[in-house]
């Protein structure tokens, strides 16, 4: 029997810390919107042998007048080089301006066997379209939830279950959000996909022990609310303890694959949905429920 | 329902039946129930082309009729360079044209940007004669309309020319009766009717058009001749199929053995209930495979996290299933009525999880773009699926099997220390 709500400082001490590591990492490495987002140009190609990284940067800016970053990345499992030239600026780039780039470089570094791998172009405009859309999908989310769960448990105080279940959603939410700035991992579709997969997986926890707070409230009527919460969570703990060993060994499995194979997307994707499953399981029996006896205390006091 | 003994035999089997199709898919003469083979990916999966194009150097939106016109020169092109599997979307209210379409494996010397440069640019109508002598160009014929003839009652292509066309189809025309005069849209011939006579006025009537259809494609193609503007991309994206197939690989070992591994901790974790949430899983995700193949919805990589997601789900259908029964078990209740019991007090847990996941995933529906559709998609089937597998399929067959003798020890569902 694990007391939740006695040890209640010390979680929110764990969480305050997670919290402001965030933000500290976010004003040091900025908040960097992929250009699926922001707009701009990346084309990737793999090579064999050597490249000069700074020669392909010149020809590609002399080509296409615009400054070209690049860079080279090796896949661990099947020794695979890649070269990135990311064009400055957000604008996206035409089609046949992209087939002279492409021409001038295969011509140039004709030993290093380039191949076009893959390539993203993306016009500002639609790429600021697309992440609205996704911020929207995001926040309606959340409040369709609130509704929902508020509704749900009238029983247990509706207003205190959303507000709290809330607070537990934003805190996934955030640790999901400051994963991509800690680890300067570009803000992308997978941001939007997982933070949905977060809040669903989060609020499913949540919603689990309100169910059993629910049942539970007409049994301990006579008993010190914080023995209800602290006996639900109990009884539902070896319930989380699974679910999440499943569900995280599931995620790592995926994960351990997309870094040893280095598929990028796939990598984007399992991290921080990773990190995002623990937190929301951890903010459910660690911060929802001692939250709901602090509610409840300062209700008690007020009527009083 | 009254669930007898031998249920549980019935369901398992309908569930590896289930199983089978969805790995092997039908294919018995009229019978085609496509299998996970056939399961449609997007271009971040198989590899491919994506490109939004819009006009150039147009100061207004281009109206629907241009808009039309250009989707029919796109795929007339495509037509022409064998590209089937596509999609071409129209955005009346941007102006804009979508079009996706997969790179095929084995194709080395394909070269997509170029491909996606070509698509857009200005489509050449010409009328030439049988040496390939250009006679009259797109932009001299002003409308082409479809139309009945009263007298055949077959439909017929009517096209009118400017003042410019008039005259150099009337000399056109004269020379060439009897013979055919071909109509071109870039280097590809899309008609060759006979010149009957002289037509002087520049009103000329196509016939035997095999059907209303094949007349409306030869007129909307000799319009987009007409076309005012080319089309630029500025927003595309492309996937080399080894880069995208080696995504699809990476997914499909990692979620075999991730399945894997959720069976065998449910099994050592729950035993018997855990061998029967091993059936319920292996029901909700091939009938989430089904569900993708049969009506060819593509499966994107979003839409992959939608069925980690929603199998999580069905794990923890599962898991708060089989940890009530033992609780019920552990309070010394009988076989029986702990299943019951088990089954009846998880049902609400289970109930609001999944209908929240459900809410969200129709907000995604409506308000999601591209790639998030198919998240949506799979996430919604998989929590409707859970109620089908986890909490339907499951409680028959745990049920059924309570009934038999040789599955009636409480030590097949909780360990014996735990049990009273």
């Amino acid at each position: 029997m694990i007391k939740f709500y006695e040890k209640r400082k010390i979680f929110f001490a764990i969480s305050l810390v997670i919290m402001l590591i965030g933000i500290i990492s976010m004003f040091v490495n900025g908040v960097n919107l992929s250009i699926q987002f922001k707009g701009g140009a990346i084309i990737k190609y793999t090579f064999t042998g050597d490249l000069d990284t700074e020669a392909v940067a010149d020809l590609s800016s002399s080509v296409l007048n615009r400054d070209t970053e690049v860079q080279i990345t090796e896949d661990i499992a099947t020794k695979t080089k890649k070269i990135a030239l990311n064009l400055s600026g957000n604008s996206g780039l035409d089609a046949s301006e992209q087939d002279k780039l492409d021409s001038a470089i295969k011509a140039e570094f004709k030993d290093a066997n380039l191949q076009l791998s893959e390539s993203n172009v993306v016009q500002p405009f639609i790429g600021k379209k697309f992440m609205t859309n996704g911020l929207i999908a995001i926040a309606l989310s959340a409040i369709f939830i609130i509704l929902y769960v508020g509704f749900r448990f009238k029983k247990i105080s509706g207003v205190s279950a959303g507000v709290i279940g809330l607070i537990a959603l934003l805190h996934d939410c955030l640790i999901v959000f400051f994963t991509f700035t800690f680890f300067k991992i570009p803000i992308n579709d997978s941001f939007i996909a997982v933070t949905l997969t977060i809040i669903g997986y989060s609020i499913n926890d949540t919603i689990v022990i309100y169910d059993r707070i629910r049942e539970n409230a007409p049994l301990y009527a006579k008993k010190p609310y914080e023995e209800l919460i602290n006996d639900s969570i109990n009884q539902t703990l070896s319930r989380s303890i699974n679910t999440s060993i499943a569900t995280t060994a599931s995620i790592l499995i995926v994960c351990i694959f997309a870094y040893v194979y280095n598929i990028d997307s796939i990598k984007t994707f399992a991290f921080p949905m990773l990190l995002g499953i623990i937190s929301g399981c951890y903010s459910t029996v660690c911060l929802a429920g001692p939250m709901m006896v602090m509610w409840h205390k300062i209700k008690e006091k007020k009527a009083a | 329902m009254r669930i007898n003994k031998n249920m549980y035999i019935v369901v398992i089997l309908l569930i590896i039946g289930i199983a089978l199709i969805a790995f092997f898919g039908i294919h018995a003469g009229p019978i085609q129930i496509k299998g996970m083979q056939d399961i449609r990916f997007g271009i971040d999966i198989r590899g491919g082309v994506e490109a939004v194009y819009e006009p150039k150097d147009l100061d207004r939106l281009p109206t629907d009729a241009e808009l039309e016109s250009a989707r029919l020169i796109m795929e007339t092109r495509m037509d022409a360079q064998n590209i089937l599997d596509r999609e071409i979307t129209i955005d009346k209210n941007n102006g804009q044209i979508l079009i996706r379409f997969p790179w095929k494996s084995g194709e080395t010397d394909f070269n997509p940007q170029a491909a996606i440069a070509e698509l857009g640019e200005t489509a050449r109508l010409t009328f030439r004669d049988p040496q390939g002598n250009i006679l009259v160009e797109g932009k001299d014929v002003k409308e082409s309309v479809v139309q009945i003839d009263s007298k055949t009652n077959q439909p017929v292509v009517t096209l009118v020319f400017n003042d410019e066309g008039k005259q150099l189809f009337a000399d056109a025309t004269e020379k060439l009766i009897g013979q055919r005069i071909s109509i071109y849209m870039d280097e590809i011939m899309i008609s060759s009717p006979v010149v009957n006579e002289k037509i002087p006025n520049g009103e000329a009537i196509i016939s035997n058009m095999g059907s209303v259809e094949e007349a409306k494609d030869l007129s909307d193609k000799i319009n987009s001749g007409a076309l005012p503007f080319s089309l630029v991309t500025k927003n595309h994206s492309t996937i080399t199929p080894t880069l995208g197939s080696g995504a699809l690989d990476v997914m499909v070992k990692a979620g075999a053995l991730a399945f894997a591994f959720v069976c065998l901790y449910m099994l050592f974790y729950y035993k018997l209930l855990g061998a029967v949430a091993c059936f319920a899983l292996l029901l909700q995700v091939t009938v989430q495979l089904l569900a993708l193949s049969i009506p060819q919805i593509t499966l994107t990589l979003p839409g992959i996290a939608g069925i980690i997601l929603s199998i999580g789900m069905g794990v923890d259908a599962n898991v708060i299933i089989s940890e009530r029964i033992k609780e019920e078990l552990r309070d010394g209740k009988s076989l029986g009525s702990s299943i019951d019991a088990g089954y009846h007090k998880a049902f609400s847990a289970v109930f609001d999880g999944n209908i929240t996941c459900i809410g969200t995933s129709i907000i995604l529906m409506i308000f999601g773009t591209g790639s998030m559709l198919s998240f949506a998609y799979t996430l919604m089937v998989g929590c409707i699926l859970n109620f089908v597998s986890g909490v339907t399929a499951s409680r028959i067959i745990t049920k059924s099997l309570s009934k038999n003798d040789v599955f009636r020890k409480k030590s097949l569902y909780v360990k014996l220390k735990e049990a009273k």
